[in-house]
C-alpha cells in the first residue's frame, strides 16, 4: 500500500529484520496506548510490560485463541493457588509449582481444543515464546491477588486485556504497521506523545467518574 | 456537561495533577522514605513528642517469628507491614480464646498461632510492602477508642486523616471502619468516610464505597452509619480536642519535611490523640466525602507565607472553615447565623419597590444580635431617629401614652382602647407591649426593610428606648424562623 522509504530500506539492509523492526513499532504504539490508557483514561493495567507482550502475543496466535489461553492461564493459577496457599511453602517454589502445573492444563488445553476439531491449524507457525508470554500474565495476576483482592486483581486484569485488545486491533492492522514502518518519523512523534502525555495535569477520565458526586449536593 | 467537567477540572484535584503537581514537587525522596517506613516514621515523630502505637515487636526475620515469646504478648495487639500499603497486611486482634493460641478478629473469627506465624511470614516475604521487598512484621498496641466515636464504628478504630500543605490544614475527614471493611479503617475496604470542616471539626457529609460494583471507586453519598445496632446520622458529629489535632497534623508535616501530607491520627480513650501514620501520597477520596475540591484549596495557599503552626491553622480556619454551615443548610434548607451578625437596614426614604434592583439605596450596616427569647424584633430608638423615624416618634410622643403600665394586660386594654387612632397613623404600624429596663411599656412599632444572609425583607420592629439592649438591632423569634444560630460564633 505504501511504498518503502529510503530509511526503512536503509534499516532492513543493515541487518535488522523486518519482523524486529515490526516488532519495535508495536512496542512503541502500545506502549503510548498504555500511557493513553493509564493517564487520559485512568485504566489500570499490570505495569506497561503486561499489556505490551500480551497484544504482540495475541497478534501472532490471534485474539480468540489468544483470550482462550489467556482464560485458561488465569483459570489454572487461580486454581492452582488456592490449593497451594494451603501448603506452607517458600514463594518462589509455590510460583514455580504454579507454572508447571500451568504448562500441564495448557497443554491439556491444546489437545482438548484440537479433539474438538478447534485447534489452530497453523499452530506450528506460532512462536513458542507467545504462549509464554500470555502465560506469564499469571504471575502478575497472583501477585496483585495476594497483595490486593480478588476483585482488585481481576478489575486490573480486565483493565490489561482490554488495553491489550485495543492494541492487537491498531497493530494487526495493517494499514497502520505499513504507514508506521514506512514513515519512521512517526516514532519520534510517539516520544513527543508520551512526553506530553507525561505532563498531562486534568483530570482522567475515570476520576470525572470517581468525583462526579462532588458538588452535587449544592446542586440540590 | 461541558461545563461540569470544566467546573470539577477547575475545583478537584486529580491523580494526574496531585503526582505533578504536589507529591514530586513537594515531598523529597528522603521526606518519602520516611513516610513509607512506619518504624521510621514512630521515630521520627518521636522526637517531636507526638505519640504513635506503641510497639511490643518488631520481626525482622523468620529466626526471630521462631523465637517470639507469644505469652509475652497482651490479649489485643495488632500486626502490620513496615512498608505496607493501603492497609494491605494488617490485622487487628480483638482477644485471646481462654486456655488456647488463638486470638479473636473484629468480625468475630480467630487466627491461632499457626495462621498468625504464616501471616507474618508473608509480611518477611514482602507480600503486603511496595516494590515486595523483604520487610519488617510490626506487633504494636491496638488503640482503644474514644467512647465518642466508638459509637459510630464497627469494632475497629476510627480515624482522622487530615491533609495539610505549606503548613496548613487544607481537609479532613473521619474514617469509620464498617463490619464490610472487617475493622479496618481503609475506603476501599468499605470504611465509612465522613467530611470534617475545618473550621470547628464538625462533620458534614458522608460517603462509602458503593458495595458490589466492578469498579473499586464508586462512591456513594449516605447519611448514617449502615451496620450498628443503632444506628446514627453522621453529620454534626463534634471531633474532640479538634484544634490539638491540627496542631498534631502540621508538626508531622513540619517533623516529616512532607511539603504535602496526609496523617492519620487515632483518638485513643486514654492516650489522646494518637498518629498512625503519615502518607506521602494521601488518596483523593477525601473530597467526595467533603463535598469539595481540594485543588482550588492549594493553589489558594501555595504562596502564602505560614510563621507559625497557630497560624497555618488560623489561615485554614479562615480560608477553609464554614463548609459545617453549607452543609447544614444542604441538609437542613435553612441558613446558619452567627449570633451577632452584620445586617443592612434601610432608611425610611428607600423605595422599597427598588430595594432589589438598585444597590446605592441608602442602608446601613449594624450589628444584630440573634435573640430567640423576644418575639419581635427590637430596634434602638436612636438608631431609628437616624434612618428617618424622628418624626414617627414624634407623633408617637404626642399620643401621650403613659410612662408605664402596671402589667401586660393593662397595656394591652390600653392599646386595644387607643387602636383607632393609631391606625390613622401612617408612620406607626401598630403599638406594642414591651418590658424595658423592668418596667411595662408601649412602645410603637415600625416596618423597616433589612438586608440579612443576602435577603431583604420587611421586619417589624419595636422601637425601643432601653440603654441596657446589647445591639442597636436585635432580632426575635418572629424573624428567625428558618435560620439556625451558631452560638459559638460572631460574624
Amino acid at each position: 500500500m505504501f511504498e518503502t522509504s529510503e530509511l526503512t530500506k536503509w534499516i532492513i539492509e543493515h541487518g535488522v529484520s523486518q519482523m524486529v523492526l515490526e516488532i519495535l513499532i508495536s512496542m512503541c504504539v502500545v506502549s503510548t496506548i498504555v500511557s493513553i490508557a493509564r493517564y487520559v483514561i485512568g485504566n489500570k493495567t499490570y505495569g506497561i510490560y503486561a499489556p505490551i507482550i500480551l497484544a504482540i502475543a495475541y497478534s501472532y496466535t490471534g485474539l480468540k485463541y489468544g483470550l482462550a489461553i489467556t482464560l485458561v492461564v488465569i483459570i489454572t493459577s487461580l486454581l492452582s493457588y488456592s490449593i497451594l496457599k494451603k501448603i506452607r511453602m517458600h514463594y518462589i517454589t509455590r510460583i514455580a509449582t504454579n507454572y508447571t502445573i500451568l504448562s500441564i492444563f495448557l497443554v491439556a488445553f491444546f489437545i482438548l481444543i484440537d479433539s474438538f476439531g478447534l485447534g489452530l491449524e497453523n499452530m506450528s507457525n506460532i512462536p513458542p515464546l507467545a504462549f509464554i508470554c500470555i502465560a506469564a500474565l499469571s504471575d502478575f495476576f497472583i501477585k496483585q491477588y495476594i497483595k490486593k483482592s480478588f476483585k482488585g486483581s481481576i478489575v486490573t486484569l480486565l483493565g490489561t486485556i482490554l488495553v491489550a485488545i485495543f492494541g492487537w486491533f491498531v497493530i494487526t492492522r495493517n494499514f497502520v504497521s505499513e504507514y508506521i514502518l514506512n514513515n519512521l518519523w512517526t516514532i519520534p512523534l510517539l516520544v513527543v506523545i508520551n512526553i506530553l502525555l507525561g505532563m498531562f495535569k486534568g483530570l482522567r477520565i475515570k476520576d470525572l467518574f470517581r468525583f462526579r458526586l462532588i458538588g452535587k449536593e449544592d446542586d440540590k | 456537561m461541558i461545563n461540569r467537567i470544566i467546573k470539577l477540572n477547575k475545583e478537584v484535584l486529580g491523580l494526574n495533577r496531585r503526582n505533578q503537581e504536589y507529591v514530586r514537587p513537594y515531598n523529597s525522596p528522603s521526606s518519602k522514605a520516611i513516610a513509607d517506613n512506619k518504624i521510621y516514621t514512630k521515630r521520627v515523630l518521636k522526637k517531636e513528642l507526638i505519640q504513635t502505637p506503641e510497639v511490643y515487636k518488631l520481626i525482622r526475620t523468620k529466626k526471630q517469628l521462631q523465637f517470639l515469646d507469644w505469652d509475652s504478648l497482651p490479649k489485643s495487639f495488632v500486626i502490620k507491614p513496615n512498608q505496607g500499603t493501603g492497609g494491605n497486611g494488617i490485622i487487628v486482634f480483638y482477644g485471646k480464646k481462654k486456655g488456647k493460641m488463638e486470638w479473636i478478629r473484629p468480625n468475630g473469627t480467630t487466627m491461632n498461632q499457626r495462621d498468625i506465624i504464616l501471616h507474618i511470614e508473608n509480611i518477611l516475604d514482602g507480600r503486603f510492602s511496595m516494590g515486595a521487598k523483604n520487610d519488617i512484621a510490626i506487633i504494636e498496641e491496638r488503640v482503644k477508642t474514644d467512647s465518642l466515636l466508638k459509637q459510630y464504628s464497627y469494632k475497629g478504630v476510627p480515624d482522622i486523616r487530615i491533609i495539610c500543605f505549606n503548613q496548613v490544614p487544607v481537609m479532613a475527614m473521619l474514617r469509620l471502619p464498617t463490619k464490610r471493611s472487617n475493622g479496618t479503617a481503609n475506603l476501599h475496604s468499605g470504611a465509612i468516610c465522613t467530611g470534617i470542616d475545618i473550621g470547628t471539626g464538625i462533620t458534614t457529609y458522608s460517603m462509602h464505597n458503593k458495595p458490589h460494583t466492578v469498579f473499586s471507586d464508586t462512591y456513594e453519598l449516605i447519611e448514617s452509619t449502615m451496620d450498628l445496632k443503632t444506628n446514627l446520622p453522621l453529620s454534626g458529629i463534634q471531633i474532640p480536642s479538634w484544634n490539638s489535632l491540627l496542631e498534631i497534623a502540621l508538626k508531622c508535616q513540619k517533623a516529616s519535611g512532607l511539603g504535602y501530607i496526609g496523617v492519620d491520627i487515632a483518638l485513643d480513650a486514654e492516650k489522646g490523640p494518637v498518629v498512625f501514620e503519615v502518607n506521602a501520597r494521601p488518596g483523593l477520596g477525601i473530597q467526595v466525602a467533603n463535598q469539595a475540591g481540594l485543588r482550588w484549596r492549594l493553589e489558594k495557599i501555595k504562596d502564602v507565607k505560614i510563621k507559625s503552626i497557630k497560624h497555618g491553622i488560623r489561615v485554614a480556619k479562615n480560608l477553609f472553615g464554614g463548609e459545617i454551615e453549607e452543609s447544614i443548610e444542604a441538609i437542613s434548607g435553612r441558613k446558619v447565623l452567627n449570633i451577632v451578625e452584620r445586617i443592612y437596614i434601610y432608611d425610611k426614604s428607600a423605595d422599597l419597590t427598588k430595594l432589589e434592583k438598585y444597590k446605592e439605596t441608602k442602608r446601613q450596616l449594624v450589628k444584630a444580635y440573634m435573640d430567640t427569647g423576644v418575639l419581635t424584633s427590637r430596634i434602638d430608638s436612636k438608631l431609628a431617629n437616624r434612618i428617618g423615624y424622628l418624626s414617627a416618634h414624634k407623633e408617637f410622643a404626642k399620643l401621650g401614652i403613659p410612662n408605664k403600665f402596671e402589667n401586660f394586660s393593662d397595656a394591652q386594654e390600653y392599646i386595644d382602647k387607643n387602636e383607632k387612632s393609631i391606625s390613622e397613623s401612617t408612620q406607626i404600624k401598630r403599638l406594642a407591649k414591651i418590658v424595658e429596663e423592668g418596667v411595662v411599656k408601649v412602645r410603637p412599632v415600625f416596618d423597616i426593610p433589612i438586608k440579612i444572609s443576602d435577603k431583604i425583607k420587611i421586619t417589624e420592629f419595636v422601637s425601643t428606648e432601653s440603654s441596657d439592649i446589647l445591639q442597636p438591632i436585635i432580632l426575635g423569634k418572629a424573624d428567625l424562623t428558618g435560620y439556625l444560630i451558631d452560638t459559638s460564633n460572631t460574624f
